[in-house]
């Protein structure tokens, strides 16, 4: 028997009980309002916009306003979407069912910099950027960096169980937060961590429950502080460019980098071929390669000057050793410091005819392990060309592939392809064209033994289905949908995600 | 200056309730197609409200879906009111940061709200603050058109002639409200040997808001470069830095030629003459200075340097710098107004914005704020008075005139 869904209209009745929570000026119904908060970073369908607009937005300003909403949701049976900076690329904000966005950026106070156990509790609405520019003042380092760093958010990178460039050094958002105060879907508020101390890093007592609430996408409820690890701001930060004749070299060459040993090293990324060819596109766009470059190695080292001294030594004979050529100063501190900027913006992309169109940037995410990258890169980059061919709403950007371990360099990598979609003239048949290109694109990591997403999540059309039915064991899903029915006995939070609907069947 | 921003003339064609022109829906799409937001975290206006919807990137998309027929232009409320035009955006845009050179495509955020504001007006869904806005503005042609505002008297017994190679030019508000920092600027001038004159009729300028007055605005800035023509300039010193936007930027936007004059900022010029050592600034001045950059030098025109070169030429200044792109996250709280625009819409949060520069200022432990903006110098100085900090405001020309021993 199928469990048949029924949510309450956001009416004046429930507009008026969300204002005496959160106040007049922070329920926002205008179309707008709504619109701006429907999609995140993720390929949008705007021919389909009206499906995902919430029916309101507020902006609660404290713990206790969002338990209040959540319990409001909880009692009325509507659906709750967090919504925090919206830079997501797996849809985890974009709401299915429409009901309210609990926005969270009013809530981006630092609540206490705590400089001799070397942590910093902020409240979840903050700025991985904001926060920096706070610690750094002080000598200390929030060392976290997503691709969206400037402008996401520590509510959404918990939600999103978000990925670092340089975890390589400090690990991912999952081992930067000691614990966390979480409204649950009831509106009852705990604080998870290790243990019971609120500044524990390591405990035995109890389950270790820490984890559930990092990637849930919001269905889960809504994390309203957290107490954040505060590193030593790191003397030096020495990046460096390596260029190869070919992929394959950098890939022989990524090996030994891995297994260097090298501890102050944050990441090392390879650019494929057709990333290269992309980035000479736009030739004042990015500093020129020569022209036999055809594959590069990012490195970047972060530590005492001793250290990087010694450690940037060996890393340059390693990348001899394979050909790797150093790009210079001048390219490799410039790509550095624009990382978080230069990939992502329209007028890249281009159609077959080499016309430049309203195309956006996408980037599709797995863990894929080292051996198996240059069947993935193959079999992907064929993939696009056909769906390029054919249908001349996508173009390849070209293909990352980032050590995805935390505090070492060596395992698996988190995998991209970034690809251009000319949103603006998506129909519906394109628009499913695109989901068939992503289920494509999905299946080639499964047949691999990887994971579908290393950093974004897999709750979106094309990657769910995938994920749910195919990646992950039967028995863990059915544990999902437990711990889903238990924690939200209505279904209100963020409803749909990872098809959890199923939860409440039968 | 940088010639990478070209403004788009998306100014000709009227916009309906339920209709912005296709190119407007476009270039819309092209924040929306980024989608990284970085516009919105470097906003003085959201970092006080916190609201999405006071962001760039909401505009634009705000827009689009005005064109995608899901709401109209009379629902947007006073949404574009939340916005300083101080410029941090449009800067911070990948677009301009990584496309403006190569395709001459730049993010113009802040055309895009005096154009959007106009046609909520023209169609009559009257914003809150719209009133007092144009009142402000109004206020001001009335005066000029009938000859009340004093624009020449700050120089009547300094000699300028209104001709010459070099001209100096302010418009109404430094001419009226900021005279003796506008006379050290002349004093410092002809220290060094300058020959230049002044204009004795200029109109207001009015930066970004010249578009809300129509074929007078139009009127306004055909009279300013025609008189600057007849003068003989090569070169046009301005220190407003509101009104070298309107020279370098505004003025070729809307009349569609380029000024066959160069326009130079007032401490670019200085700063020369001191490197080539016709200003030497010798008497100590015992200050603990930092410096607010000038939305409209810093983040619209990219002039930073100079101002600092000046403070650090002047012995006894202990100057303490925060650098330039940490300051995009700054404004004092007035923006790109002639007329205290964004004050009469959000007195509070103007209030606010201001304050916290100050407070930043005073964390570096300095005792003196050096600027070179009348407006900024208008702004912080009822901010000071408001909050009784303890800071204070000065103009770099009055720094180096006290070392040139000039007062």
């Amino acid at each position: 028997m199928t469990y048949v869904m029924s949510y309450r209209k956001v009416d004046g009745y429930v507009i008026e009980r969300l204002a005496k929570i959160v106040g007049d000026a922070n329920v926002l119904t205008l179309p707008h309002e709504r619109f701006i908060r429907a999609a995140s970073a993720a390929p949008f369908p705007l021919h389909r916009w009206d499906d995902h607009a919430p029916d309101v937005v507020v902006l609660p300003g404290s713990t206790e306003e969002v338990a209040e909403v959540l319990k409001l949701a909880n009692e009325l049976r509507i659906p709750v979407v967090p919504r925090a900076a919206g830079t997501g690329l797996a849809d985890g904000a974009v709401p299915l069912k429409k009901g309210i966005v609990v926005d969270i950026k009013r809530m981006k106070n630092i609540l206490e910099i705590d400089e001799e156990n070397m942590c910093v509790t902020v409240q979840t609405g903050i700025c991985n950027n904001t926060l920096n520019l706070e610690l750094n003042k002080r000598g200390y380092w929030w060392p976290f960096d997503p691709a969206s760093y400037p402008c996401s958010i520590i509510g959404g990178n918990m939600g999103t169980s978000a990925w670092s460039l340089i975890g390589g050094v400090s690990g991912h958002i999952r081992d930067l937060v000691r614990s966390f105060v979480h409204v649950l879907p009831t509106g009852k508020v705990i604080t998870v961590g290790e243990g019971g101390g609120r500044k524990i890093s390591k405990s035995s007592t109890g389950y270790t429950l820490k984890h559930l609430f990092f990637g849930h996408q919001g269905t889960l409820g809504i994390t309203t502080e957290a107490t954040l690890e505060m590193f030593p701001k790191p003397e030096v930060e020495f990046p460096a460019f390596f260029g190869y004749r070919s992929f394959m070299d950098a890939w022989k060459n990524a090996l030994k980098m891995a297994k260097s040993g090298l501890r102050t090293m944050a990441t090392h990324i390879m650019f494929d071929e057709w990333k290269v060819e992309a980035l000479r596109r736009d030739d004042e766009a990015y500093i020129p390669l020569p022209e036999h470059i055809k594959a590069v190695i990012a490195t970047c080292f972060y530590g005492t000057e001793a250290e990087v001294k010694g450690a940037s030594e060996r890393i340059f004979e390693i990348a001899a050793k394979d050909g790797g050529i150093y790009l210079g100063e001048e390219l490799s501190e410039g790509d550095w410091a624009s990382r978080h900027d230069r990939y992502h913006i329209a007028y890249h992309g281009r159609h077959t005819d080499g016309q430049v169109g309203t195309y956006s940037w996408h980037c599709e995410d797995a863990a894929v392990n080292y051996s198996a990258i240059p069947y993935v890169r193959e079999k992907w980059h064929a993939l696009v060309a056909e769906y390029k061919q054919k249908y001349d709403v996508f173009d390849d950007m070209g293909g990352f592939y980032y050590n995805n371990n935390p505090f070492k360099q060596w395992g698996d990598y988190l995998t991209e392809i970034d690809v251009f979609i000319d949103e603006y003239h998506l129909t519906e048949e394109l628009w499913q064209k695109w989901v068939e290109l992503k289920r494509k694109i999905a299946e080639v990591v499964l047949e691999v033994g990887g994971s579908i997403s290393a950093c974004h999540g897999g709750t979106r059309p094309g990657d769910v289905e995938l994920v749910v039915g195919k990646e992950l064991d039967p028995g863990v899903y059915e544990v999902m949908k437990m711990i889903k029915r238990n924690l939200d006995p209505n279904n209100i939070m963020n409803p749909g995600k990872y098809l959890l609907d199923s939860a409440y069947e039968g | 200056m940088s010639t990478a921003y070209t403004y788009k003339p998306w100014y000709e064609e009227r916009w309906k309730d339920n209709w912005v022109p296709e190119e407007v829906a476009v270039d819309c799409y092209s924040t929306f197609a980024c989608r990284h937001k970085f516009c919105r975290e470097v906003c003085p206006v959201y970092q006080e409200t916190g609201n999405e919807g006071h962001s760039s990137y909401s505009f634009h998309v705000s827009l689009l879906s005005v064109a995608r027929g899901y709401s109209k232009l009379r629902e947007l409320g006073d949404t574009f009111t939340y916005c300083l035009q101080c410029g941090a955006c449009q800067l911070r845009c990948p677009t301009t940061l990584f496309t403006g050179d190569f395709y001459k495509i730049t993010n113009e955020h802040n055309v895009l709200v005096t154009k959007t504001r106009k046609e909520l007006i023209d169609l009559g869904f009257k914003f809150k603050g719209a009133d007092g806005m144009i009142d402000n503005l109004t206020k001001v042609v009335n005066d000029t058109d009938a000859g009340k505002l004093p624009v020449a008297e700050w120089a009547k017994d300094l000699n300028l002639p209104e001709t010459g190679e070099v001209i100096l030019f302010v418009d109404y508000f430094m001419a009226t409200q900021m005279t003796n920092i506008l006379r050290l600027v002349a004093t410092v001038l002809k220290k060094a040997g300058v020959d230049f004159g002044i204009v004795k009729d200029p109109k207001p300028v009015f930066t970004y808001e010249l578009d809300y007055l129509g074929e007078k605005g139009v009127a306004y800035a055909k009279h300013n470069l025609e008189t600057l023509k007849k003068t003989g300039a090569k070169k046009v010193i301005v220190p407003d830095p509101h009104v070298f936007v309107s020279l370098t930027k505004e003025y070729p936007r809307l009349l569609k030629e380029d000024p066959p004059f160069d326009v130079v900022y007032v401490t670019d010029f200085v700063a020369e003459l001191i490197r080539e050592g016709k200003l030497k600034p010798e008497k100590p001045v015992k200050k603990k200075v930092t410096y607010h950059d000038s939305c409209m030098l810093n983040k619209v025109s990219g002039i930073w340097n100079s101002p600092r070169e000046i403070l650090n030429s002047i012995p006894g200044i202990e100057f303490i710098d925060e650098d330039h792109v940490s300051q995009w996250y700054y404004c004092c709280g007035n923006g790109a107004s002639e007329v205290r625009s964004f004050k009469t819409l959000h007195e509070d949060l103007s209030y606010r914005i201001g304050l916290k520069r100050l407070r930043r200022a005073l964390d570096l432990e300095v005792t003196t704020l050096a600027l070179t903006c009348p407006h900024c110098n208008e702004q912080f100085s009822e901010v000071k008075v408001k909050s009784n900090l303890n800071i204070e405001i000065i103009d770099v020309f009055e720094l180096l005139a006290d070392s040139l021993g000039l007062r």
